[in-house]
């Protein structure tokens, strides 16, 4: 395996919306803008923590997650999300999205912390993708949770004026 | 001056606000330390603290109205500012403050009272000829009365339930022929959620903008306005950014709703600071919707134009003196921008972010003010609303402004939480923001995007990504691991990551 690493020569960032940056190894400290090239550090000291510096510029960073081979970075207060692929398993990506099938089912669950005002579903209803079908009230603001996806809601955990934790499962729907 | 000492019935940026002005005004001030925040910023301006950490009550304090009276007597404090929110508008407060002869820092209860109830506010503003949505004083009771009413104001209208809010029992109406239909529907909507099926019309303002007034009073019966404030940038009624004055408005219009502004204020024999809000039309019409009987949030742009502390004349006010200035002195002079820099996070609809702040920094440029209550390691706690800080920009005119703003925007350093910043930078290049024709609908109707998209950030941030991936999979130190077999990272290698982080 060692053996192997050092014969990759490139790897891929694949962004959440699709996007593919190259970079190739060893990874450089200069990235090439048009015709120039610019330095970039990843520094992290006392009085700012993480951070990028960039065309004399500092950049605010932050690892929020990292699991596996899939990076979600906080760069300057917008997460990013990324998967960091070898063309290897960019190739293998390719074989397994043509041989298995997506997902069947769709847990929404609460983004924060806070109180659930109200339900807005019932087992049996169906939901189509930006329909809200929780409320959840966190900070005195009171936030639709709306279903990401089209299907029908196969189980509804949540409970008018109950208190969840983030992450607690709301609403589960088939696809 | 009579006043000594003010009990801040307040926490956050607004209490650190009202402390500085005190300062300046040599008066003693007393903070309330919670046990949610016992270190927030905004003891440390504090003459006087006083330990509310050990309050059993279910009440937060600053809801307390016996228990701040309480606090107030026992500190000897003989005047109370509330800020803005929790009791700011509770006229059954301000008068406990009175019987208690506690100076209250505001209007009278009576004041507050009118204002505070919508129908009473109405009939006051009808009586005196000020333009309202509303084309009726009362109920509606059925859809033929419906059609008259809503031709006599012209249609669009827009049928709301008299015991409503929050948008149920809503319906927009626009043509005669879809009246009986919806009325119906309203009215039997209105009786579901708020057991009562009255209705009301009004007129229907499509894409207003939100131009409010400031108003300045005192007890001898002189009431000035200080020019107007555009609110029109916000997302579900709350909020985001502020200026003044309006690209809307130009000397004649200004002068026009001021008029009327000071009339609204007059008729209740207003005195302190307070706000009239109107919703304004393409067309240049407005209308009356409320009063604000407070001081409130996006107050700096307007001391940023007219060089006036809005907190020192209320506290004189409060003590009895006379303005000393009348509505001839008023100038406005440049411009001024406030971002409320919030814990939230904009690519998840806003959602509220708390947390801890690890490190801030603010820029300190001439033509920078910041309001804040937030310093690193305070925490933005659930319990209370999410501002970091309110980023007011000066410049010479609204241009001179946005670019001021631009700049700035990129000196703020926030490290712990997520916050609207990003969604500022995208406003202040955003064309319809430039140009100032955005409306109170911007943010629903014409954004796709919530936040500045740069591609070099996110090539910096896929950079990072990727730089992160070798460290932990292929440098030679690490351990091997198959990441493409799902297995999970392990904990030595997270150890030595949160090490280097």
């Amino acid at each position: 395996m060692a053996q192997d690493n050092l014969n990759i020569r490139k790897l891929y960032a694949l962004s959440s919306e699709n996007k593919r940056f190259c970079f190739s190894l060893p990874l450089k400290h200069n990235i090439r803008i048009g015709k120039r090239e610019y330095e970039v550090q990843l520094k992290s000291d006392e009085k700012y923590g993480t951070y990028i510096l960039w065309k004399n510029r500092k950049y605010p960073v932050e690892i929020i997650r990292s699991r596996q081979n899939k990076y979600e970075i906080l760069f300057n207060d917008i997460s990013y999300t990324f998967t960091v692929e070898t063309p290897f398993s960019i190739q293998r990506m390719k074989v397994l999205s043509t041989t298995k099938g997506k997902a069947e089912k769709e847990l929404i669950v609460a983004p924060m912390p806070g109180k659930i005002i109200d339900v807005l579903v019932r087992e049996g209803s169906v939901v189509t993708r930006g329909e809200p079908v929780a409320i959840l009230e966190a900070m005195k603001m009171q936030n639709e949770i709306l279903s990401p996806v089209n299907g029908t809601v196969v189980k509804v955990s949540a409970k008018a004026n109950t208190n969840v934790m983030k992450n607690d499962l709301l609403v589960e729907i088939k696809l | 001056m009579q006043i000594k000492r003010i009990l801040i019935a307040n926490r956050g940026e607004i209490a650190v606000r009202i402390m500085k002005t005190a300062k300046l005004m040599n008066i003693e001030t007393i903070a309330v330390k919670t046990a949610v925040e016992p270190n927030a910023m905004y003891l440390s301006y504090a003459d006087v603290i006083f330990d509310n950490t050990e309050d059993a009550s279910e009440i937060p304090v600053f809801l307390n109205i016996e228990r701040l009276i309480m606090i107030a007597l026992e500190t000897k404090a003989n005047a109370l500012h509330p800020g803005y929110g929790f009791l700011a508008e509770n006229a059954y407060f301000a008068q406990k403050c009175v019987d208690n002869k506690l100076i209250f820092i505001g209007p009278s209860p009576d004041a507050i009272y009118k204002m505070g109830n919508k129908t009473v506010a109405r009939q006051i503003a009808m009586a005196g000829g000020i333009p309202m949505a509303m084309g009726h004083a009362g109920n509606i009771a059925n859809e033929e009365e419906a059609v008259i009413v809503a031709e006599k104001i012209g249609f669009p209208v827009i049928i709301k339930a008299a015991s409503g809010g929050g948008g149920r029992g809503m319906r927009i109406v626009r043509k005669s022929e879809d009246m009986e239909k919806n009325f119906i529907i309203a009215s039997k909507e209105a009786e579901k959620a708020f057991n009562d099926p009255s209705v009301f019309v009004e007129k229907y303002i499509e894409n207003p903008k939100h131009i409010e007034f400031q108003i300045l009073g005192d007890t001898k019966g002189n009431v000035i306005h200080l020019g107007e404030r555009e609110c029109s940038i916000q997302r579900k009624h709350q909020k985001l950014l502020e200026e003044a004055p309006s690209s809307a408005l130009d000397d004649q219009l200004r002068e026009k709703m001021g008029e009327m502004a000071v009339q609204i204020a007059k008729a209740v024999n207003y005195y302190s600071a307070g706000t009239v809000e109107f919703l304004l039309d393409s067309e240049k019409n407005f209308y009356f919707m409320e009063m604000n009987t407070r001081i409130q949030v996006e107050h700096p742009v307007t001391e940023e134009i007219t060089g006036i502390d809005l907190i020192e004349q209320q506290i004189r006010v409060a003590n009895g003196e006379e303005l000393k200035f009348k509505q001839s002195d008023i100038k406005l002079t440049g411009w001024a921008i406030e971002c409320r820099i919030n814990a939230e996070d904009v690519q998840a609809g806003f959602a509220p972010d708390p947390g801890k702040i690890e490190s801030i920094f603010m820029p300190t440029d001439s033509y920078v003010r910041v309001d804040t209550g937030v310093q690193a390691n305070s925490s933005i706690v659930a319990s209370y609303d999410s501002m970091i800080a309110k980023l007011i920009v000066k410049g010479k005119d609204r241009k001179d402004a946005i670019k001021n703003c631009k700049l700035a925007l990129d000196k703020v350093w926030i490290k712990g939480t997520k916050t609207t910043l990003p969604f500022f930078r995208m406003l202040m290049r955003h064309q319809k923001f430039q140009d100032g024709t955005f409306t109170t609908a911007f943010i629903e109707k014409d954004l796709d995007k919530f936040y500045l998209n740069s591609e070099y950030e996110e090539m910096l941030a896929a950079w990072l990504a990727t730089k992160l991936f070798i460290e932990e999979n292929l440098s030679e130190d690490s351990i091997n691991i198959d990441f493409e077999q799902g297995k999970e990272m392990s904990p030595w290698l997270l150890n030595k990551r949160i090490n280097q982080f």
